[in-house]
């Protein structure tokens, strides 16, 4: 086997699969039906064009089953409405548009219950409204000591740069949303990139990164506060065009949230939140309007390969607990333990704010309905994977074994009774 | 303390100091035989004949035959090590002889009776009665209690009567549990080391196991549908919520605990499902256990391995 084939093999997503049946009058996912409630339940086709910008942005995960459908699609449930109204609203549109909003979502739920697909969908949608997408497919690749790390001289505490995986970022951004990079312009002034043409495009700011890892951090804050800027810079008004708003999605979010796997110049382990990278995009979170233009701060927690901080679920129940309505100085508020270490600068970070523009928000994700779960089973007998009949009363059944509707749970179900039926 | 090392001289010396002491006392008139007994002669002098002995009164030969030479024991499995045991036997056997011609009925619709159990009736005996031998009891009792009620005689009903436990188990009848006044039917099981209880209610197919999701306690699918088995093979899956605590054991116990729990909750519900939930084998226990390990064994039946020297 050459080097990297296993890794290569793992990591293979298969979208399609030739043996299934092709569903005729199959909807596609737009900016019309994805706000649709009378189309809740049913599975939603991934645009075709889309495809290779959501493989860009690494939106499939290997073991997500795609692989026994005919082509992409994605169930339009409860959260999936909601958050398609979110992004009208957010694009100015629909029937309250607030242009320029900033929603920051930490998006948790069982394992299994649709948190990557969640922020796939966002994706999708982000892509439909013309929106720039940024992804961190996999939050524990920034901290698992896999990729290169220099120290920022001068920084105390040491902060650290991943210069590669900024450049990767680099590349799959550009990748995923060329059309819109190519035309917006460079409308800010930076002296730190002397190599930059004047009046090019973002894309090709962006693209200084890609060839030269040395200088990627410094094109990544370029090229984000071009993104972020909400007038041109003196000079430089020629041209502009207003920023889209912003999808960011982190998926892995507790990797963050405890020491990294790397080491300082006395062995000791460093922060995650003392890695540049990470800590750019933690500090989205924070109180303000972090994205100028107005967008989506999506990010999942992860059950698979999970480091269960004991901070971060503190955090996130005192999230809970705040949007209950319970103060912070009522004994049922959650606090760490006496004597229990758990990290203060994931409690400081992740602090619900009492009076804020736009707070941190948790989103769980339940399990689907009974209607929405015989929805989903009809795809899969219009696919040719299931040859029962679907009632109400089979629907049910494997609603009640998949603990609620746990859309990860009920897909198992149906590749099995695809076993046994064939 | 010659007494101890009586040879020829020093029990001549005794003798001598005995008669000359007893002849100066007083009392030597009043007890002549112990002086007699006392200054008993060698053997090999010729005994002074002082009284001739009294003859044996004549044996009077009427009375003779009423009483005993010696005592006879009252069983005559006396000697046979379970006296009461084999009068017990022979009483009965004796009782099943008289009695053969009387009419009897079906075993089933024999009256029901609690026979002593096997360690009540050594108590009842006091011997060590095996368990063999009073099966065969058991089993004539049996016959006996299959005569006919009305040609029972008083004799059998009195004997048979002796054999029973105390308090009748049978005497009040089972009422079987039901669903509580709020519609909530309660189910225990076990099985292995896993004690299940199991609560179930009419609803809509919600089910919590120790107040979580079924998924995080049985992750894997097969345990879930063993744990939801009764409802699902009667199709009730989705017309009943459940609420389930269990503990002890392993994953596969405490599912197939819950199994059986739910098996006897649903049954309060819906006692005609019984025959359904039979054939689906959540009715029968399995009461296998770990089987104990033993000396010179690895594990229950396994042998260490056999080494040359």
């Amino acid at each position: 086997m050459a080097p990297g084939e296993r890794r290569a093999l793992k990591k293979r997503i298969v979208l399609s699969n030739p043996n299934a049946l092709e569903i005729e009058g199959m909807v596609d996912l737009s900016a019309e039906t994805m706000v649709d409630s009378r189309l809740r339940g049913t599975v939603l086709g991934l645009p075709m064009p889309m495809i290779d910008q959501l493989r860009a942005v690494e939106a499939f995960k290997p073991k997500q089953g795609w692989s026994i459908f005919r082509r992409p699609g994605t169930v339009l449930r409860r959260d999936t409405i909601e958050m398609g109204r979110l992004v009208e609203q957010i694009s100015g549109e629909g029937d309250k548009p607030q242009k320029g909003k900033v929603a920051k979502k930490i998006i948790n739920g069982m394992k299994g219950s649709g948190k990557s697909v969640h922020l796939l969908q966002a994706m999708a949608m982000a892509f439909l409204k013309k929106w720039v997408v940024i992804t961190v497919p996999d939050a524990r690749e920034l901290v698992c000591a896999n990729t290169a790390y220099t120290a920022v001289e001068g920084t105390k505490p040491l902060q650290y740069i991943q210069p590669n995986a900024v450049s990767a970022l680099l590349k799959r951004t550009v990748e995923a949303n060329r059309e819109l990079l190519a035309e917006l312009k460079v409308s800010q002034n930076h002296p730190s990139l002397p190599m930059l043409q004047p009046g090019s495009t973002l894309e090709e700011l962006a693209k200084l990164g890609f060839a030269d890892p040395a200088i990627s951090w410094a094109v990544f804050q370029a090229f984000w506060a071009e993104l972020t800027a909400s007038a041109p810079a003196a000079g430089l008004e020629k041209g502009f065009v207003p920023r889209p708003p912003m999808l960011v999605t982190v998926d892995g979010l507790a990797h963050w949230m405890t020491e990294s796997e790397y080491r300082d110049a006395d062995y000791n382990k460093i922060h995650a939140h003392d890695l540049y990278f990470v800590k750019h995009f933690l500090s989205l979170l924070k109180e303000g309007d972090s994205l100028k233009n107005g967008g989506l701060l999506l990010y999942a927690t992860s059950l698979s390969n999970n480091p269960n901080p004991l901070a971060l679920s503190i955090a996130l129940d005192r999230l809970t607990a705040h949007q209950a309505g319970i103060s912070a100085s009522s004994p049922e508020y959650p606090n760490p333990a006496a004597y229990s270490g758990a990290d203060e600068r994931v409690l400081e970070l992740l602090k619900p704010a009492e009076k804020a523009i736009s707070p941190v928000e948790l989103q769980t994700l339940e399990g689907i309905t009974r209607d929405e779960a015989r929805g989903f089973y009809e795809y899969f007998a219009l696919s040719g994977l299931l040859r029962d009949s679907i009632t109400d009363q089979w629907v049910g059944q494997r609603w009640s074994l998949s603990g609620g509707g746990i859309i990860g749970e009920l897909e198992k179900l149906g590749r099995r009774f695809r076993a046994a039926s064939a | 303390m010659a007494w101890h090392k009586p040879n020829g001289l020093t029990q001549a010396m005794q003798s001598l100091r005995l008669t000359s002491a007893i002849s100066n006392s007083s009392i030597n008139a009043s007890r002549p035989t112990f002086n007699a007994l006392r200054t008993r002669t060698y053997a090999t002098e010729t005994e002074a004949v002082s009284i001739p002995a009294a003859a044996a009164p004549e044996i009077d030969f009427v009375s003779f035959s009423q009483k005993p030479a010696r005592i006879i024991p009252a069983s005559r499995a006396y000697f046979s090590g379970s006296p009461r045991f084999i009068d017990a036997l022979l009483e009965l056997e004796a009782l099943q002889a008289r009695h053969a011609g009387l009419p009897t009925v079906a075993p089933a619709e024999a009256p029901r009776m609690a026979w002593f159990k096997l360690p009540q009736f050594r108590d009842f005996v006091g011997e060590p009665v095996p368990n063999k031998k009073y099966k065969s009891l058991v089993k004539i009792l049996q016959q006996l209690n299959r005569i006919q009620p009305e040609f029972l005689p008083a004799d059998v009903r009195d004997t048979l009567n002796k054999f029973l436990r105390p308090g009748n188990p049978y005497s009040k009848e089972i009422v079987p549990r039901t669903v509580d006044e709020s519609g909530l039917a309660r189910g225990k099981a076990k099985r292995k080391e896993s004690h299940a209880v199991v609560q179930l209610v009419e609803g809509e197919g919600e089910v919590l196991v120790n107040g979580k999701n079924i998924v995080n306690v049985f992750s894997r699918l097969h345990d879930r549908e063993s744990a939801l088995w009764a409802l699902q093979a009667t199709q009730r899956l989705d017309k009943y919520n459940v609420w389930i605590k269990v503990k002890g054991g392993g994953v596969t116990g405490q599912a197939e605990a819950i199994t059986l729990a739910v098996g006897r909750a649903l049954l309060m519900h819906e006692p005609g499902l019984k025959p359904v939930l039979r054939k689906a084998g959540v009715i029968t226990v399995d009461p296998r256990r770990v089987e104990r390990k033993k000396p010179g064994h690895v594990k229950a039946r396994k042998m260490p391995t056999w080494v040359k020297r």
